[in-house]
């Protein structure tokens, strides 16, 4: 369980500080919904390598 | 049923004062951070007192910690990250103990609340910053640059690596927040069942030794985890220390 945990924060929190850049830069700029649309989806991208580099996959492998 | 949060409530302890609105209180958390640091000051303090060749007790519980954490950063970080390692054990005590001492019943867990997780993993995010561009000034930045990307696919790649290093912190702060919180929960749900079975009479006494079961083998699981968390927030920052004395992969 520590395991799946600890792997699935990973995929969380890139998701959030994507949402969360996003979602500012929204704000800041005047884009909506722009911002958060590719924010997300490159948190997304980094929760997902996170977690790749989280269980320990080697480079090569991927 | 009693409310299984109420045992994370901060109250204050002793008003310090307001600075421009906000209140300053030395809270129960504050006291038993004040708690930990001091056991780990007196564990360090009473092994060193009387070195020995043959260690006393206390004195190879001490060489024991310093050895476990120095083994994680000579296999992390190598011989350089050794210079990193008041910071490291620091954590690792602090951590460790202020664990062990939130298992004891009707104290306090520091940990379970995400602001002072939050506060230490923000402390090593902005060590490696800072210890980053100091140490190896511009090239700090080819940590988001990996070798052998094809320069079309850079921006992107480069865009995703800094999001990477962004959410660090979060997933940091948060596991160690969110097992502490969850296990200290659990505890007390699974306590409180003995007490409400109990109440109901001879047949409910024996249907209590389920929980009761339960929770004594639960205080040992939350034994591990409490270890075990203070471990993987120390191996984590042993690996992005890593990054701040290596930043080329």
């Amino acid at each position: 369980m520590a395991r799946g945990l600890r792997l699935s924060t990973e995929l969380v929190a890139g998701v959030l500080v994507g949402a969360g850049i996003g979602w500012a830069l929204d704000r800041w700029l005047g884009i909506s919904p722009w911002g958060l649309i590719v924010f997300l989806l490159l948190g997304f991208a980094a929760g997902v390598l996170n977690v790749v580099r989280a269980a320990g996959v080697p480079p090569g492998d991927t | 049923m009693a409310d299984p949060i109420h045992q994370f409530k901060i109250e204050s302890l002793l008003p310090l004062g307001q600075v421009g609105g906000a209140h300053l209180d030395f809270t129960n958390s504050g006291f038993y951070m004040l708690l930990s640091v001091g056991i780990t000051a007196a564990l360090m303090l009473g092994a060193t007192a009387s070195r020995r060749i043959v260690p006393s007790r206390i004195q190879s519980v001490a060489e024991l910690a310093y050895e476990f954490v120095a083994d994680t950063i000579r296999n992390t970080i190598g011989e350089g990250g050794m210079q990193f390692f008041p910071l490291v054990f620091s954590l690792f005590m602090f951590i460790l103990v202020s664990n062990v001492v939130g298992l004891v019943p009707y104290q306090f867990t520091v940990m379970s609340h995400i602001i002072v997780t939050a506060a230490l993993a923000l402390l090593v995010f902005f060590t490696v910053i800072i210890y980053g561009f100091w140490k190896n000034g511009l090239h700090f930045l080819n940590l988001f640059v990996p070798k052998g990307i094809p320069i079309y696919m850079l921006p992107l790649i480069v865009f995703i690596e800094v999001l990477s290093f962004l959410s660090r912190p979060i997933s940091h702060s948060v596991r160690l927040f969110a097992n502490m919180l969850a296990g200290h929960i659990t505890l007390f749900v699974f306590a409180s069942f003995v007490t409400m079975l109990g109440g109901l009479g001879v047949l409910g006494w024996f249907g209590a030794t389920l929980p009761l079961a339960l929770t004594v083998a639960l205080v040992g699981l939350e034994l591990l985890v409490a270890f075990l968390q203070a471990y993987v927030f120390t191996i984590l920052t042993c690996i992005y220390l890593n990054d701040a004395l290596h930043p080329g992969h």
